[in-house]
């Protein structure tokens, strides 16, 4: 068995644990970075895409408010590519506390949010799709932020810096000596191969499954499993984030991402950090929280419906689902538990993940002895496409297919766009829905890390678009044939894809929806005989 | 409106039967077809206005993919104004600027309607037309009238009129065949229906067909006007163009929002107000024998109203003449589509299906109701092609 | 306007275009009328009656006529139970005009032809168009995939894997793939067909493919072999490369479908039966338990049509027949009560049970006559047909066009039989 060695292995391939893993790198320790799944199949990809502008939590959490505004401004200066600047709204209803709005204006100010009211009648007649019973609104600095391409541009920058990443690979021991850590041991989940880790350090950043990590050393960590339900519209309703001016509660917040619009989400403990599970109920009951601010709700065609699990940090057990803060919070076992090398990060959001990472790697490159500061305020996550390069793509791609593959692959993108001018055939959109080419399909499925036609799903967006995956999953599989890392069964490939969307659209299975499942049954079934394809 | 525009882009379901029935996708490996353009990128435009494939000159607008959805998208709508938007941006080469602007053409050669249809015959001038302007050479012009419509028709009072009624001939009619303007006044006033008739701006769909979309607006706005007063003074707006006719009461509000409710309600094609007519038994039937065959082609634009052919229903009164339908989809010309130089290839190519139905039929001259697709019909089998109610004039010996 | 015809066929897809057919022969005047072009373009272009043995459904059933007259006794509800003394005189009417027409649909002798699809799998089907009725492919020494590089809808590589991993081949026989490469760039199955129907588009792929062809060979092409009635593409390859040529199940859009779509749109041109497409029924106007009209849009004008007898054959969700919200299942003209089941869908996608979704539909009684919950004639001058009938689970019994091919025959028999 090959033994390898690292300073810091980071468990959890999600937003905290790729930016723990670019900041060790950029330290100059050695870092690896362990995923049992991709890169973001969990909550990282499985939350509603919004970049506070922190004023969610002004009232109620003036701390959090900060940290939100503070990396949110950061995160668009260095990595606007993964940032769609499309602003945010709160907005207020007749059945809503009057009062509460000047609380939060004054809330947001001392946190440093720029708030301005709205003309609510303009703002109605540009997007018709909300309610005329608005009483007032403000706008936000909210963002939409890729999720899938935050956490690559995190680890293609970490990898620059020489650091590792194994992906669909399961810790599955942490083995110590005389109260040290001294390596981990790991198991590919798609070969059952195991693989041994000597480490200093594991930096345990596995969100919701971190309780999973620190019971494989003997240890305890209380983590709220807090399920969160999300509903994909088809299309966007509105180019901005919608709030309610309320506080926080289910299903209000709307967040138009990309060619989408997500509502979300609900809050609901669970046992198990893998409860992606959508209930009928969850669907219905966001429905009708939606229908307050946006009262057509039901003629818009819904395309899937999906859950994320957040990992709530609770110091003292007791509280739970929105009483719980939604701060980050950092355990050095050694102190805690007289475990040496193991530092757990919990808690926290998406928005502050950077932050998180720079707390973090502080501790850890204390405790190792490295005193190199963090530069991932300063550096920039990735270098924006260039003009001459996105103009070339629109040549050969068309407008929405050169801007939508310039954010999805960054620095891939040139290689993508040389390939394309060399061969007409490469130009074709396999995914019509979102406009992903043959060449882009390729490009991924060539990367060592793409494993399963969901990870090129991830990484390009296809097979999410309005026919989830009927037409493209099929040309995915096809391109494919020649590229020797995916050794299962076209059935096995295609049926794993096809299930995965089929979990999503099954509970909002009306309308449009249905139609499109009634075609996809026609193609997969009555055409291909699949259902019984050995 | 904007609601709308959402809603309908969520009727898509991806099953391609718009891709499956385009005329232009059948033939060249040019266009990225209708679906793409149409609801897929739509997707995108709802916040990125430029999402438009550069293959979307090569819709002809024949709106096949409208017609054909199950679903109710309006494809042909939804590419329409891509087209605009991508002239909007990048701007349409003169050619399209000047094909588009029928009405500016037709204006001009007013001026000396024989010097402009000798030269237009010419083969050097044509050669160097397509050299220059991309205007092709082989795709015959229709020939100017001597005298405009208008200039020849005769208003003519009916005491007691059973109706009365504007129409709206057209561009094609005013200025290239007059005689059917002049046929439908004669068939109107044989039935006591009083005509009257106005100086109206082109319809806008030739703008719209070139992405010309500010150009096509205004005379959206210039029409509507016009025709919202004679509708309230108690006339029906008639038309003997199919393609105006849905211009006239569709389009211009689902292109431009605007609100066309009366136009629509009160806008026929002749043979619809005919039928009508004929419905409430006020149709004139003695009609004499025509003893002749016709293909007849039913032009993509009527097809679109989705009403079938009126024309058919009132033609088939005439004794002996028989009529068969040549049913072979778009004729492939769509207005100045086919005259342009990259694009009569394909145009010619669609309209083999014309020449195919003709051979099948053994029929010897065609009738139908569009300008163009009379031009085309007649440039593709060498047949004698007339309007049908020319042939309904006819059979009432006027 | 108010439009009167005999037989009102609402609905352009098989059962429609089958119901108009048979109710022309009658001398009626018929008409058909359509939101949309039908779906059969998004079909496989052949008719499957019943793929699988109903006591192993995992069994390809050898005699699908005897099956579906035993239906009775295992499946009341099924829509075959309403037709089943129709079924056999529909098929040989269907084969009687497509054979009118030189594209004779053939049957595989009473059994179902397995007929390969663009995944490797093998479909059982039981009338097929002659090019797509591939007859004993188990024989062949050798069988040649041809695929087109630019032809986004296809991948060669793919069927051949799986065509050897299915079981139905003997292990002797060699399979290749041939990857050809046209001079048209963006391929759509439609403009490939096209392609295809010129002198150059066989050239080029005869050049590309003839290499490859050895004595005992068969060639399986996309289903892309023409567009057109009078050009028969599988046999103008399949002389130039002295092999037969097929073409097999693929996504839609694919030429067979729509091929028959033309076919059959050709006959009833030629019985003088109106077609409209393009014009959406909003309703009906309806007298105790007759219909007295239905209404339909055209460019934001209502018009009305009368007639003697309606057929719906409008389709289910995919046609636009029935639609839904949350909870609720609506037929779209009539009103019509809908059967539903309490569980709308499986769980796993590619379930052998298929879909609870795919059953739902409208009851009637063997006259095909609409039925309230009941059990009474709601409308007696409507006749429902094909997927509008509550049911069958066509994606996985391989029933779908084989329903709606005999409901529309007996709806438009029965339309015929009207007394006027």
């Amino acid at each position: 068995m090959v033994t390898e060695r690292v300073q810091v292995v980071v468990i959890g391939g999600g937003a905290t644990g790729t930016g723990i893993l670019r900041d060790l790198a950029m330290r100059g320790l050695s870092a690896l970075l362990v995923e049992q799944g991709d890169l973001a199949h969990g909550t990282s990809s499985r939350f509603h895409g919004l970049l506070h502008s922190g004023g969610r939590y002004a009232v109620k959490d003036k701390e959090a408010a900060k940290e939100c505004i503070e990396e949110n401004l950061l995160l668009r200066r260095l990595a606007p590519d993964c940032i769609e600047p499309t602003g945010g709204l709160f907005a207020q209803l007749p059945s809503d506390d009057p009062a509460y709005a000047e609380t939060w204006v004054k809330a947001c100010a001392e946190a440093g949010i720029e708030t301005k009211e709205l003309d609510v009648g303009a703002l109605i007649q540009k997007y018709p799709v909300l309610s005329p019973k608005i009483t007032r609104a403000y706008s936000v600095p909210d963002a939409a932020v890729d999720g899938f391409r935050m956490l690559w541009s995190n680890v293609n920058s970490a990898r620059r810096y020489g650091a590792k990443m194994a992906n669909y690979s399961k810790l599955t021991a942490i083995h110590q000596t005389n109260g040290r850590i001294s390596g981990v041991e790991l198991t590919n989940t798609l070969t059952g191969e195991a693989r041994q880790i000597e480490c200093d350090m594991v930096i345990n950043a596995a969100g919701a499954w971190a309780g999973e990590v620190t019971t494989l050393a003997g240890l305890d960590v209380s983590i709220i499993k807090d399920k969160g339900t999300l509903l994909a519209f088809n299309h966007r309703l509105t180019n901005q984030v919608v709030n309610r001016l309320r506080p926080p509660g289910d299903a209000d917040i709307f967040v138009p991402h990309g060619t989408i619009t997500l509502l979300g989400t609900t809050s609901v403990s669970v046992d198990d950090p893998n409860s992606f599970k959508t209930t009928d109920k969850e669907v219905q009951d966001m429905l009708a929280v939606g229908r307050e601010m946006m009262p057509r709700i039901d003629d818009y065609r819904i395309i899937r419906a999906f859950a994320g699990v957040r990992p709530l940090y609770q110091a003292n057990k007791g509280a739970g689902g929105r009483a719980v803060t939604r701060n980050f919070a950092l355990i050095d076992h050694e102190q805690r538990d007289g475990l040496t090398g193991l530092i757990s990060i919990v808690g926290g959001k998406f928005t502050t993940f950077r932050l998180m990472a720079e707390k973090t790697v502080d501790l850890a490159a204390k405790k190792l002895g490295n005193n190199t500061p963090c530069r991932t305020k300063e550096e920039p996550l990735s270098a924006p496409q260039s003009a001459e390069m996105l103009e070339r793509g629109k040549k050969v791609f068309g407008v929405p297919g050169a801007k939508k593959a310039a954010e999805r692959l960054g620095e891939g993108f040139a290689k993508v766009v040389a390939e394309a001018e060399q061969d007409r055939a490469k130009r074709r959109m396999f995914c019509e829905c979102e406009m992903v080419s043959a060449a882009e399909i390729e490009y991924v499925a060539d990367d060592d890390d793409s494993k399963t036609l969901s990870d090129i799903r991830r990484r390009t967006r296809m097979g999410m678009g309005t026919c989830q995956g009927i037409f493209c999953s099929y040309r995915t599989l096809g391109a494919m044939s020649d590229h020797k890392q995916f050794t299962v069964t076209h059935r096995e490939f295609l049926a794993e894809f096809l299930q995965n969307r089929w979990r999503g659209v099954r509970a909002v299975l009306w309308g449009q929806q249905l139609r499109e499942a009634q075609l996809s049954s026609e193609i997969f079934c009555t055409l291909f005989g699949m259902e019984r394809m050995k | 409106m904007s609601q709308d525009r959402h809603l309908i882009l969520d009727n898509c379901i991806k099953c391609n039967i718009c891709v499956a029935n385009c005329p232009v996708v059948k033939v060249t490996d040019q266009y990225a077809g209708p679906k793409q353009n149409g609801p897929d990128l739509e997707r995108f435009r709802l916040d990125e206005p430029a999402a438009v494939h550069p293959s979307i000159s090569y819709c002809s607008n024949c709106k096949t993919c409208d017609f054909v959805c199950p679903s109710g998208v309006n494809v042909a709508t939804m590419n329409c104004k891509a087209k605009g938007e991508y002239v909007a941006l990048n701007g349409a080469p003169l050619r399209d600027q000047v094909l588009g602007r029928v009405e500016w053409i037709c204006k001009a050669a007013q001026i000396a309607p024989s010097i402009v249809n000798w030269a237009a015959g010419v083969g050097p001038f044509r050669a160097m037309g397509e050299a220059f302007f991309g205007v092709a050479a082989d795709m015959p012009f229709p020939r100017f009238a001597s005298k405009t419509f208008l200039q020849q028709f005769q208003p003519k009072k009916i005491a007691n009129p059973k109706g009365k009624v504007l129409y709206y001939p057209g561009c094609y009619v005013n200025y290239y065949t007059p005689e059917v303007g002049l046929a439908l006044a004669k068939v109107l006033a044989h039935n006591g229906i009083e005509m009257v008739v106005d100086d109206f701006n082109c319809c806008g769909l030739p703008t719209v067909s070139n992405g010309l979309m500010d150009a096509a607006k205004a005379y959206g706005v210039s029409n509507l006007e016009k025709l919202n007063r004679y509708i309230q003074d108690g006339y029906a707006v008639v038309t003997t163009c199919p393609s105006c006719n849905l211009m006239l009461r569709q389009e211009y509000h689902e292109l431009f929002d605007m609100d066309t409710t009366l136009v629509t309600e009160n806008t026929y094609d002749a043979f619809e107000y005919l039928v009508l007519l004929h419905e409430k038994g006020q149709l004139d039937t003695q009609l004499k024998a025509l003893p002749r065959r016709y293909g007849y082609h039913q032009p993509c634009h009527l097809r679109a109203v989705g009403y079938g052919v009126p024309s058919q229903e009132i033609l088939q009164l005439i004794p002996d003449l028989q009529v068969l339908p040549l049913d072979a989809g778009c004729c492939g010309l769509s207005g100045s589509y086919g005259f342009k130089k990259e694009k009569y290839p394909i145009s010619r190519e669609i309209g083999q299906n014309i020449v195919r139905a003709v051979e099948d039929t053994g029929v010897k001259q065609a009738v139908t109701e569009c300008g163009m697709c009379q031009l085309q019909v007649n440039h593709v089998t060498g047949l004698p092609v007339v309007h049908p109610i020319e042939l309904l004039a006819e059979a009432y010996g006027l | 306007m108010n439009k009167k015809t005999d037989v009102l066929i609402i609905g352009a897809g098989l059962s429609g275009l089958m119901a108009a057919a048979k109710a022309a022969e009658s001398g009626k005047k018929v008409t058909v009328a359509a939101k949309g072009m039908g779906s059969l373009s998004l079909s496989s272009g052949c008719i499957d009656l019943w793929g699988y043995d109903i006591d192993d459904p995992q069994q390809v059933c050898p005699n699908p006529l005897a099956q579906i007259a035993r239906l009775g006794e295992v499946n009341r509800e099924h829509p075959y139970t309403k037709v089943a003394d129709v079924l056999e005189e529909s098929l040989r009417c269907f084969q009687g005009i497509t054979a009118r027409y030189g594209c004779d649909y053939r049957d595989n002798g009473g059994a179902n032809w397995l007929l390969p699809t663009a995944v490797g799998t093998f479909r059982p089907s039981f009338l097929a168009p002659p090019s797509m009725a591939v007859k004993d492919l188990d024989k062949a020494k050798r069988i040649v995939i041809a695929g087109y590089e630019e032809l986004k809808d296809f991948y060669p590589e793919v069927m051949a894997a799986n065509l050897a991993r299915n079981g139905n081949l003997p292990e002797s026989v060699n399979i290749a793939v041939v990857k050809l490469r046209c001079a048209w760039k963006k391929l759509y199955a439609t403009t490939l067909a096209h392609r295809l129907e010129q002198a150059e588009g066989i050239k080029e792929a005869v050049d590309q493919i003839k290499p490859h062809v050895v004595s005992g060979t068969v060639v399986l092409f996309p289903p892309v072999l023409g567009e057109r009635l009078d050009i028969d593409v599988a046999a103008r390859l399949s002389a130039a490369l002295g092999a037969p040529v097929y073409e097999v199940a693929n996504i839609p859009p694919a030429l067979p479908g729509q091929r028959l779509q033309q076919l059959l749109l050709k006959h009833l041109r030629n019985m003088g039966v109106d077609v409209i497409i393009g014009c959406t029924f909003t309703g009906a106007k309806t007298e105790g338990n007759r219909c007295l009209q239905v209404t339909a849009e055209g460019a934001g004008k209502t018009f009305t049509f009368a007639a003697q007898t309606y057929v719906l054959a409008t389709g289910a969700f995919v046609g636009g027949g029935l639609d839904s919200r949350i909870g609720a299942v609506r037929e779209m003209i009539f009103d019509l009560p809908v059967c539903t089941l309490e569980k709308w869908a499986s769980g796993e996608f590619l379930s052998m049970n298929g879909h609870g979704f795919n059953r739902f539909g409208i009851a009637v009684n063997d006259r095909l006559q609409p039925l309230d919950e009941a059990g009474q004639v709601c409308l007696e001058n409507v006749r429902i047909t094909g997927a509008n009938l509550a049911g069958a689970n066509g994606p996985i019994e391989k029933c779908g066009n084989g329903v709606a091919l005999a409901s529309g025959y007996k709806a438009g028999k029965l339309a015929g039989e009207v007394p006027s």
